[in-house]
């Protein structure tokens, strides 16, 4: 962040607080109509395990569909978060101060989201505590050679550090808010801070603490993605079965994630008035990231198919034909167009400085991201070794609702989260800027 | 958990070089038994005070070598006590447990590093027996000096002189002893 800024200890702690000031009309419109779409998906949900899994468009062959790919893509947009807070810190990246604190939201509410599907995958969800390592019957644990369950690990893994890391980061800033506010607040405030007082101490414990939480949430970034990726890899599914699957996942997950930072930081600095904060330096770093991801994802949907051709297996060359010029066709074109071609406009400065190209830009590279999980899971299973076993997907209504219900989600905890705690990390940018001198 | 130790001046400073002059002048007293309150850690206190290195560190390691040994524990365990035999191949798989044990070490890790903060950082404590002032967090400085009530009186003429805007004093009660003694 350039310290010619004009941003003073006062300034920034003022407008922090003006991010918390009661919302606006157009605020609560939003909410309502949040809440709608959570009702359509509660709706979806709910009727689906009143009436059975019929009511999905899941069937024999295509049994893994719309919710796994939901699932994937939710932990996917969970990765930007943590690269941007933890490897960015590590790597003393100072525009990531302002930035980091919404995308580590984003990591944190994009897993609450995911972690739901799995429930909604089963069929049974009051069931779903077979999936823990706990002996059912005869002290039979679930199977750990399954990727099934190592994915289970990743993802409360995941979770649970990325929420440690985001609340402790949080400390501070609450302690802040815990002396400026007067009343219920104030009390509500004071206990969140746990007593935080900035003794030299203090800090001394929590900068090792933040460290360490980085040093061990930054692996979990490569991890938790292969992780998500060998439940495909390690079957025997043409179009899955690839060694190239886990960095593969890794990429997009991160290409996805850093456009929904986006899509949430634009909006921000506008309604909260953060220009000083998120300058359009950071968004342009963030577009320039992307630009990367695309070159990497692009260079994976080359190799696949490249492999595809070289390997010489007939069922992994003709499922791959199949995706680019079968059924599914609009789908696999509209992932190569939406995530490789599209981020391609951030080479000119004009497109990665513009709010509406950036949003744009990065609404593609979240549908485009979405459909890359839809390409692998259902073109894939839709189009296995027998042709008499083929079939395919068909969407179904019950599905539509529980995917608006899971968008619904993610946006309002993001909503209220901006509502009552800080999105800009103030100690952070504190930390960049000239402390109070004599004059 | 409180980090309270008795008797104590908190002087508060509005700037940064002060706060420093503040830290000299202890020094040069030879006045050890002070501890500093900052908005944000920066680099100019750090050098002033010299801190040895976090002892949370050692949490982290306790904490991932614990996760470590309970994920290949957990994995061999159940294996051991449902053995699913497939093919005559052995039934303890290496790759895949190791995976189980990478993870937990993480988050056992994280868990730990999370409880050392805690520990050494004297936290939480809600109710903040300390003397303190709410500007602390936002843009002032303070350095907070624990003594005896006129070794308190001289730093207190001490930090003024560098330049501190306001100087809060807390003094530890102590316990009236039993007047009904024999």
């Amino acid at each position: 962040m350039p310290s010619s800024y004009n941003l003073s200890y006062t300034k920034t702690d003022a407008d922090l607080l003006n991010t918390l000031k009661s919302p606006s009309k157009g605020y609560w419109v939003a909410l309502a109509i949040l809440s709608i779409g959570l009702l359509i998906g509660a709706y979806g949900w709910g009727s689906q395990i009143y009436y059975g899994m019929g009511m999905s468009g899941k069937n024999n062959p295509v049994g893994w569909a719309l919710y796994i790919t939901t699932f994937v893509f939710w932990v996917g947009i969970a990765h930007s978060g943590t690269l941007i807070s933890a490897i960015l810190f590590l790597f003393r990246v100072r525009w990531r101060a302002p930035v980091y604190r919404s995308a580590e939201a984003v990591t944190v509410f994009a897993l609450c989201v995911a972690g739901l599907f799995p429930l909604i995958h089963l069929g049974r969800p009051w069931v779903f505590y077979w999936m823990l390592p706990i002996p059912q019957m005869g002290e039979m644990f679930p199977n750990f050679k399954s990727p099934l369950v190592w994915d289970l690990f990743a993802v409360f893994t995941y979770l649970t550090v990325s929420s440690t890391f985001f609340v402790l980061g949080m400390m501070p800033d609450v302690a802040i808010l815990r002396d400026k506010f007067r009343g219920w607040k104030k009390k509500v405030y004071g206990v969140l801070a746990l007593g935080w007082r900035g003794t030299d101490q203090q800090w001394r414990h929590y900068t090792a603490a933040y460290l360490f939480l980085a040093a061990l949430a930054t692996p979990l970034v490569i991890s938790v993605h292969s992780i998500v990726s060998w439940d495909f890899a390690m079957s025997v599914v043409p179009g899955w079965h690839d060694t190239i699957f886990a960095p593969y996942f890794v990429a997009g997950a991160i290409h996805s994630g850093l456009a929904m930072v986006i899509i949430l930081l634009v909006p921000m600095r506008k309604w909260f008035s953060l220009k000083e904060y998120i300058t359009d330096h950071h968004l342009a770093s963030l577009a320039k990231l992307m630009i990367f991801t695309a070159f990497v994802v692009g260079f994976a949907y080359a190799i696949e198919f490249f492999m595809a051709w070289y390997g010489g297996d007939i069922y992994k060359r003709d499922v791959f034909l199949f995706r680019a010029f079968g059924p599914y066709w609009w789908s696999f074109w509209g992932l190569f167009f939406f995530n490789f071609i599209l981020p391609m406009l951030f080479w000119w400065h004009k497109y990665r400085t513009n709010t509406v190209w950036l949003i744009v830009v990065s609404i593609g590279v979240s549908i485009g991201m979405w459909l890359e999980r839809f390409v692998i899971i259902v073109t894939s299973l839709s189009h296995e070794y027998n042709p008499f076993a083929w079939g395919s997907h068909f969407l179904t209504s019950t599905e539509v609702y529980i995917i608006i219900g899971s968008f619904s989600l993610f946006f309002f905890l993001f909503m209220v989260f901006a509502k009552i705690l800080p999105v800009v990390s103030n100690w952070e940018v504190k930390e960049v800027i000239e402390p109070p001198k004599k004059k | 958990m409180s980090a309270y130790k008795g008797s104590h001046i908190l002087s508060v400073y509005a700037t940064i070089d002060e706060l420093i002059e503040g830290i000299h002048a202890l020094k040069k007293e030879g006045k050890k038994k002070f501890s500093v309150i900052s908005p944000v850690p920066h680099h100019d206190i750090e050098h002033e005070l010299h801190p040895k290195p976090s002892p949370v560190r050692v949490f982290t390691l306790i904490g991932g070598l614990f996760g470590f040994t309970l994920g290949w524990a957990l994995t061999y365990y159940a294996t051991e006590s449902y053995p699913l035999i497939v093919g005559g191949k052995p039934y303890i798989s290496i790759p895949p447990y190791g995976i189980i044990a990478y993870i937990l070490t993480i988050l056992f890790g994280a868990l730990a590093t999370i409880a050392g903060l805690f520990i050494n950082a004297r936290l939480p404590e809600f109710v903040i027996k300390d003397a303190y002032d709410e500007r602390l967090s936002s843009d002032h400085f303070a350095i907070q000096y624990y003594g005896d009530e006129t070794e308190l009186d001289t730093v207190k003429d001490i930090l003024n002189k560098t330049g501190a805007v306001e100087t809060h004093k807390k003094i530890e009660e102590i316990p009236q002893k039993n007047q009904f003694v024999d």
